[in-house]
């Protein structure tokens, strides 16, 4: 993809109470665009595109009647204007999460908050992802020097709760002003927020842009034109879905994807997953089968490589990064473990829908927060002050900024531009579409209903008989809650 | 004297080894309170765990391949290294180097290896016109706990060649020579002196290597996480799993104390086979 620089314009005055978020929908200029000077309500040819991701960005999008023009960015919204970082008291605590790849950026923060503060020292506990799921509450629970700490949505963050262990935010201005308020919700129970949702990801596949384009392909944007894509690209001789069968973690994202559509609104699908978390309802309903149904169709329209469910987390980006295959279908924590083995697919990873319906979509793209930043409410007080500055000073702008592009991640901080990493800017579109928060992640008996779940759908991806995998699992799940 | 180390030995191992025996009677999810449920737990794994009972004929088969192979090829590759010559030692060490990498390492590059697509195994069996043989190693369910098996047996092997190699030097070398004197083949030696001398050494490899097949959870964790469809998960990653993926303590507890009696009986059966064949009532 062929990609200029940004355009900046004139201010365009937000209210005084609304600050900057994220911009909603936000990619570069394409080359046919950038010759004209994007301005506010002038035409524009390519939906989707943008200026940029500052409070100054244009992007452009069908009017009221249906016309192509620049129009502002759509912002996500604070309470108010954003504050600077609090000022931590003289001591050293340990900050406790399970992104061994953010190391060094963290670090880089860390260093800048202690020049910041004097006598404050944060060191970094890393875990990798298995360990800390499993691990994480009793280590931390047990060492109120943890006084920082990072909850997975859903169950971690839940059992973390009930544990005591989360130390009400709500109050913190930091909180209501510097963050996205929309995206606080995984960190909220009740009226209450205990964690600050931090890193913002979309759960959804990345496809290679450039080849996309050599191979004349569009992007399918229903169920049958997802099955005649993997047919014909089979027939390329390029592998359609990288999906990376062998690892459950990965494996499981693509679950989203065919959740999403499954049930005809956000409430019926909640309580849907619900039944069978619960054991209320069988992996054997009509539901259920019918998303297995899809799995086994994709291995037979040939959307996945031979022998899928030998086929690691590690091979299907490296197939993926060197033009062997056309989508991998994770998410945009994929793109960073794409260009480091690929550098020159910088600036070629598009996001795109999977869309499982011929229908209209009722969602077109996932959204998830990899990581919930928290204060440990078993530490001392003046640990918590420490905790409560690092996590302040993560949310300001050019620090979030920092991360973002340090990690090619999306935050959920205003005020951050993420026009200095390509990929970043690049998938930002998928902010302008309509998102679900990950539903994979309402499961919440991760090891005795999720688990076997993905494990059955992988055994079906990989070409397993439907009704007996579903049956077999069934009873492992229903055994399991029992127990 | 012996009040120190009877004291640190109860504080390391005795009083978890009861907190977990006192957990197996409880529904606990590390959280919330701890509730008394009797023999329940053992009761409902007995009665209604499909799933556990077959993860514990995944160890024993596992075991039993893991036991013959390991014990028959470090045997022989013992007999081969008696002598300390430059060459047995460097082969010695040659052997014994894949113990001392990570277990994680071992899985990865074995996960490597077992690639379906691209793997060495494959690739080979491919290019020697063997294209039938050439599976989903790990992908498969039918395949997936004989592949790991393999690995533990190559990860393994080694260290109980040192074993075998330290108790058949203990072997007096004047009743080969006897033999020999009489006219005894390579294989009457090997079965009348070599293999009685060696019981005592095999039974220490053999429970050893029984103990370490009904622990392992390394490689199955980093090369299948038990996968597909449990057909590799062992009760080592059951335990692990029902305690930190499902977050019951108590029934994990449970689990843990099946294993301890699988093993107990497992090991006492070895040991009393081995001591009758040897003559030791």
């Amino acid at each position: 993809m062929k990609t200029k620089g940004r355009t900046s314009l004139s201010a365009l005055r937000m209210g005084a109470v609304t600050a900057i978020a994220m911009a909603l929908v936000a990619t570069t200029i394409t080359s046919t665009q950038a010759a004209a000077t994007p301005k506010f309500g002038v035409a524009c040819t390519t939906e989707g595109v943008s200026t940029g991701t500052s409070t100054t960005s244009l992007v452009c999008q069908k009017n009221s009647a249906g016309k192509l023009v620049w129009a502002n960015v759509r912002l996500g919204q604070s309470t108010g204007k954003p504050v600077a970082a609090l000022t931590a008291a003289a001591g050293t605590i340990e900050f406790h999460h399970f992104r061994p790849e953010d190391k060094a950026v963290f670090q880089t923060i860390i260093d800048r908050f202690q020049a910041a503060n004097p006598g404050t020292h944060i060191n970094q506990v890393i875990m990798n992802s298995g360990d800390y799921t499993n691990l994480a509450y009793a280590r931390i629970s047990a060492n109120p020097k943890a006084a920082v700490f990072v909850t997975v949505r859903g169950g971690q963050f839940a059992q973390f709760y009930n544990g005591g262990l989360l130390k009400d935010l709500s109050a913190e201005r930091f909180v209501k002003q510097n963050v996205i308020q929309s995206a606080l919700t995984p960190g909220t129970v009740g009226d209450k927020v205990y964690g600050v949702p931090y890193q913002s990801l979309f759960n959804d596949p990345l496809y290679n842009a450039e080849m996309f384009a050599k191979n004349g392909w569009t992007v399918p944007t229903t169920w049958t034109q997802t099955l005649a894509f993997c047919k014909k690209v089979k027939a390329a001789g390029i592998i359609p879905f990288a999906w990376p069968a062998a690892t459950r973690g990965n494996a499981g994202q693509i679950l989203n994807s065919f959740l999403m559509n499954s049930a005809p609104d956000l409430a019926t699908l909640t309580s849907r997953i619900a039944a069978i978390d619960t054991g209320k309802a069988d992996l054997t309903s009509d539901w259920f089968t019918d998303i297995a149904n899809k799995y086994k169709a994709m291995n037979d329209a040939g959307c996945f490589p031979p022998n899928v469910t030998g086929y690691t987390d590690v091979v299907a980006p490296a197939d993926f990064a060197a033009g062997k295959a056309a989508i991998y279908p994770t998410g945009t924590f994929g793109m960073s473990t794409v260009t480091n083995l690929n550098p020159s697919m910088k600036g070629k990873i598009k996001l795109m829908s999977l869309i499982t319906v011929d229908t209209k979509p009722l969602y077109e793209g996932i959204t998830n927060n990899t990581f919930i930043l928290s204060v440990n409410a078993k530490s001392s007080a003046r640990d918590q002050n420490i905790a409560r500055a690092f996590i302040s000073f993560l949310a300001t702008a050019p620090i979030a900024q920092l991360y973002a592009v340090g990690t090619s991640q999306h935050v959920s901080i205003i005020n951050v531009d993420y026009s200095a990493n390509i990929d970043l800017l690049n998938t930002s579109d998928i902010m302008g579409k309509k998102l679900l928060l990950a539903p994979r992640f309402l499961f919440n008996n991760v090891g005795t209903v999720r688990n076997p779940l993905e494990d059955a759908l992988i055994a079906i991806g990989g070409g397993a008989d439907v009704t007996k995998t579903l049956a077999d699992s069934s009873k492992t799940i229903k055994q399991g809650l029992g127990a | 004297m012996a009040i120190p180390a009877v004291a640190v030995y109860s504080f390391l191992y005795l009083y978890p080894a009861i907190q977990n025996l006192a957990y197996s009677f409880e529904r606990w999810d590390g959280v919330t309170k701890p509730q008394y449920v009797g023999l329940h737990n053992f009761t409902y794994l007995a009665t209604n765990d499909d799933l556990f009972r077959k993860i514990v004929g995944n160890n024993i088969r596992f075991t039993l391949i893991v036991v013959i192979f390991q014990t028959a090829l470090s045997l022989l590759f013992a007999t081969f290294l008696l002598k300390n010559t430059k060459t047995t030692i460097l082969l010695r060490v040659i052997y014994f180097f894949p113990t001392i990498l990570s277990s994680v390492s071992v899985g990865l590059i074995w996960t490597f290896l077992y690639n379906p697509n691209f793997g060495f195994l494959n690739a080979s069996l491919k290019a020697i016109g063997l294209n039938k043989f050439a599976l989903n190693w790990l992908g498969d369910s039918k395949y997936s706990l004989y592949a790991i098996a393999l690995t533990q047996v190559w990860f393994h092997t080694g260290q109980m060649v040192i074993i075998y190699v330290a108790g058949l030097q203990q072997i007096p070398a004047d009743l080969y020579e006897a033999a020999e004197v009489d006219g005894a083949t390579r294989w009457q030696q090997f079965k009348n002196i070599t293999w009685p001398m060696a019981l005592p050494t095999t039974a220490v490899v053999v429970a050893y290597t029984t103990i370490q097949s009904f622990r392992a959870f390394d490689l199955v964790y980093s090369m299948t996480q038990g996968g597909p469809l449990n057909s590799s998960d062992l009760i080592v990653t059951s335990i692990y799993n029902t305690a930190f993926s499902s977050f019951k303590y108590g029934y994990a507890s449970a689990q843990s104390i099946v294993l301890i009696v699988v093993v107990l009986l497992v090991t006492w059966l070895q040991r009393r086979t081995l001591r009758i064949d040897y003559g030791v009532k």
